[in-house]
């Protein structure tokens, strides 16, 4: 096993002190304080984390936050943990699913039941969730952020590259800074902050379940804000599910956030913006990228960002997918073939490349599943990236004192991320609490910014996204 | 369909080109921006007024007469699709500086190769001059003056 | 061949083509017929793969699809969480 933590970036600084030891399955693997089990597992260069139930197929950690449950393992004993999100700790004994588990302890207590009424919850700790969040509490809510990571930011963090938008609002900063530039703008404004907590369910009254770690919490809310986020869209192909496929962003996240490299030569599936970032993040970290394959006849995402990567000499094939993925225990390589304007293979184009890794980046879907738990009027809109909830012009749904933000309310930029977050977090405190002034200003202030986001030739999709579900006064059937 | 919105290649016909005169008067920015990207750090950082916009997702409009070729624009583009060419200054060579975030990291008096927009190598160059912004370095490479047009990347050699 | 839509349940495209021959057509039905969607990630990854294998056999569009009913909890929970009583 080889070790993969990177030394040396030419943007991050990863500091790695008071490293320690845990138990995986006999053998002692070194982590470092913030790491989670998986990337710690993975850094020590384990690709098999799970088999599958009935094909006993490999599979490796696949999404890396929390999404998949590909990485799920048995964590001193507790069966189905995800590893990519649990913190690695001292001595902790963890081993894979498939011997025969021991009885549980049954002498363990059942933790106490914590309920409480608050006035705003805000779920998901990224961009639009962090944006509300400063906002209501700036404006005299009271307000409890939650997030099932262990560092607030969501996919920001992971962000090596300098943001497009306006100087005034972030462009220019690397995404990195932002997340961690909210984050601490919502400790100051005084936001009880509740990480490594998932939220499980939507109950009557806008009352949410959360799973605090050691214990269920019950929350009466007032107000809730919606966000987080998007799920990435997975490809069907041959083998599609071999330890070294990975979505984009879980490479993203164990490289960036945990400072781990996937792998040696990696093969980018989907030239969006996704892609290409991602790609030119490999890049930096020092990882060879073989080659882009696009299926669309043209790059989806951002010329300067597709510019970047072919001045560093990698060829980004549109037209292009993968057929299938070669390799029996993990990746080693691909067969990629080109397709005609009908999306059919063409025959006799099939060609081989050599990699380690595939990352796939073909697009995002907004995560719904609390919408609908919730009961949300709910509607596909392709320009937005999916099932999107109906809304206002301040984005609450059809299900009152319940607000969507970010791109759980439709895939667009961080910006605007941020923008419609700080809008619900004005709609949720002046709901609750009444209108002011200051509430009236923010409100202006971002929807003027969303409108001049939406500008332009990229802006016309989602913006005609928006105008699909967005309405006035009583939600329409 | 323009060429770049399959290949990623920029030509020279896409991008407004500063005159035979004003690039003998000394350096002077390069802009690779074509999509109407709502995004103006160009504008704001640019002390001269030499580059402005009237809707953020406008194209960059470019005043190469005001233009000083001062290069803080090249490392602040966050899309990196910014350059300054300099052949003022010699009848056989020029100076082109481009923004470079991979390691290792060039030092001044190092002989790189020069890369094309494709990232084949043109020819040699020498870094000249290295300035860092916030982590993107803006470096100057001096290359044979004939590839002014076409040196935009750079590759230490290890 | 492999090619696996539902990660969780092993369930391939081969598994969902036999099912649509058989007359499963709705998402909803197929889900109940081979447990897709049912593992513990509660069908994040495989139900925007069945939805376009879906529309491609059966010729509707995407948005026409029916998309299977929510229900909590949204992710694995411990059973001695939820067993938990005695409220603070």
């Amino acid at each position: 096993m080889s070790e993969k933590r990177i030394r040396e970036h030419p943007v991050l600084d990863f500091q790695r002190k008071d490293g320690f030891f845990f138990d995986f399955e006999g053998k002692q693997v070194l982590a470092y304080p913030g790491e989670t089990i998986a990337s710690a597992l993975y850094a020590q260069g384990l690709q098999r984390f799970t088999e599958s139930k009935l094909l006993k197929r490999p599979r490796g950690f696949f999404c890396a936050i929390g999404k998949c449950s590909s990485c799920i393992m048995r964590v001193n004993g507790v069966p189905h943990v995800r590893t990519c999100i649990t913190p690695a700790r001292e001595g902790m004994k963890v081993e894979r699913h498939g011997a025969m588990p021991e009885f549980p302890d049954t002498t363990l207590p059942c933790p106490k039941v914590k309920e409480e009424n608050i006035e705003v919850a805000v779920i998901g700790g990224g961009p639009a969730g962090l944006s509300a969040a400063i906002v209501a509490a700036e404006n005299g809510a009271d307000v409890h952020l939650f997030d099932e990571n262990t560092n607030l930011g969501g996919q920001l963090v992971k962000q090596t590259h300098q943001f497009f938008g306006r100087y005034e609002e972030h462009a220019g900063t690397r995404g990195t800074d932002i997340g961690k530039d909210l984050a601490k703008r919502a400790e100051e404004a005084g936001v009880n902050i509740h990480t490594n907590s998932t939220v499980l369910g939507y109950y009557h009254k806008n009352k949410i379940a959360v799973d605090a770690g050691n214990r269920l919490e019950i929350y009466g809310c007032e107000g809730i804000v919606y966000a987080t986020g998007a799920v990435e869209n997975f490809l069907a192909f041959e083998n599609n599910d071999l330890p070294g496929i990975y979505g984009a962003g879980g490479v993203q996240t164990l490289m960036n956030e945990y400072g781990v490299i996937p792998g040696d030569r990696v093969l980018m599936v989907g030239a969006g913006n996704v892609g290409l970032i991602v790609s030119y993040q490999l890049l930096q970290a020092g990882v060879d990228v073989v080659e882009v394959v696009e299926a669309m006849p043209t790059i989806g995402g951002y010329q300067v960002h597709a510019s970047k990567l072919r001045r560093a000499g990698v060829p980004i094939s549109t037209g292009h997918t993968v057929k299938k993925a070669l390799g029996n225990e993990q990746v080693e390589g691909a067969v990629l073939h080109e397709l005609d304007e009908n999306w059919e293979p063409v025959t006799g184009t099939e060609r081989t490349v050599e990699c380690d890794i595939i990352c796939i980046a073909v697009g995002l879907k907004p995560d719904n599943h609390f919408l609908r738990l919730a009961g949300c009027k709910m509607k596909y809109v392709r320009e937005l990236g999916g099932m999107v909830p109906l809304r206002t012009e301040t984005l609450e749904t059809s299900v009152e004192g319940l607000f969507v933000a970010g791109d759980s309310a439709g895939i667009e930029e961080a910006t605007v991320a941020i923008l419609e977050g700080e809008l619900t977090g004005a709609a949720v405190t002046e709901k609750i609490k009444g209108g002011s002034e200051k509430l009236l200003a923010v409100k202006k202030r971002a929807r003027a910014g969303i409108e001049e986001m939406r500008k332009g030739p990229y802006g016309q999709r989602p913006l005609e996204g928006v105008r699909a579900c967005t309405f006035e006064g009583v939600c329409p059937e | 369909m323009k060429g770049y919105e399959s290949t990623g290649i920029i030509h020279g016909k896409d991008i407004p080109w500063p005159s035979e005169k004003r690039l003998s008067q000394g350096p002077v920015v390069i802009i690779e921006c074509v999509e109407n990207i709502p995004c103006n750090p160009c504008v704001k950082v640019c002390p001269k007024e030499a580059i402005s916009k009237t809707e953020i997702t406008d194209l960059p409009d470019i005043d190469h007469e005001k233009c000083s070729g001062c290069a803080l624009c090249v490392t602040e583009c966050p899309g990196l699709a910014i350059f300054v060419v300099d052949c003022s200054y010699s009848e056989t060579k020029c100076r082109i500086t481009i923004p470079y975030e991979y390691l290792p990291r060039p030092n001044k008096g190092d002989t790189v190769h020069a890369l094309d927009r494709k990232g084949d190598m043109v020819c040699e160059g020498e870094v000249v001059r290295v300035r860092e912004s916030g982590k993107t370095l803006g470096v100057t490479l001096e290359v044979p003056r004939e590839y002014a047009r076409d040196v935009r990347g750079m590759r230490v050699i290890e | 061949m492999t090619t696996v839509v539902c990660r969780c349940e092993d369930i391939t495209e081969d598994d969902i083509l036999e099912a649509i021959r058989d007359g499963y057509r709705e998402i909803e039905v197929i889900k109940r017929h081979l447990r897709l969607g049912m593992g513990p990630c509660q069908g994040k990854t495989c139900i925007p793969i069945i939805e376009r294998i879906v529309a491609r056999e059966t010729g509707c569009k995407t948005q026409e699809l029916d998309i299977p009913t929510a229900r909590p909890p949204s992710r694995q929970v411990s059973f001695s969480l939820l067993a938990g009583d005695d409220r603070d």
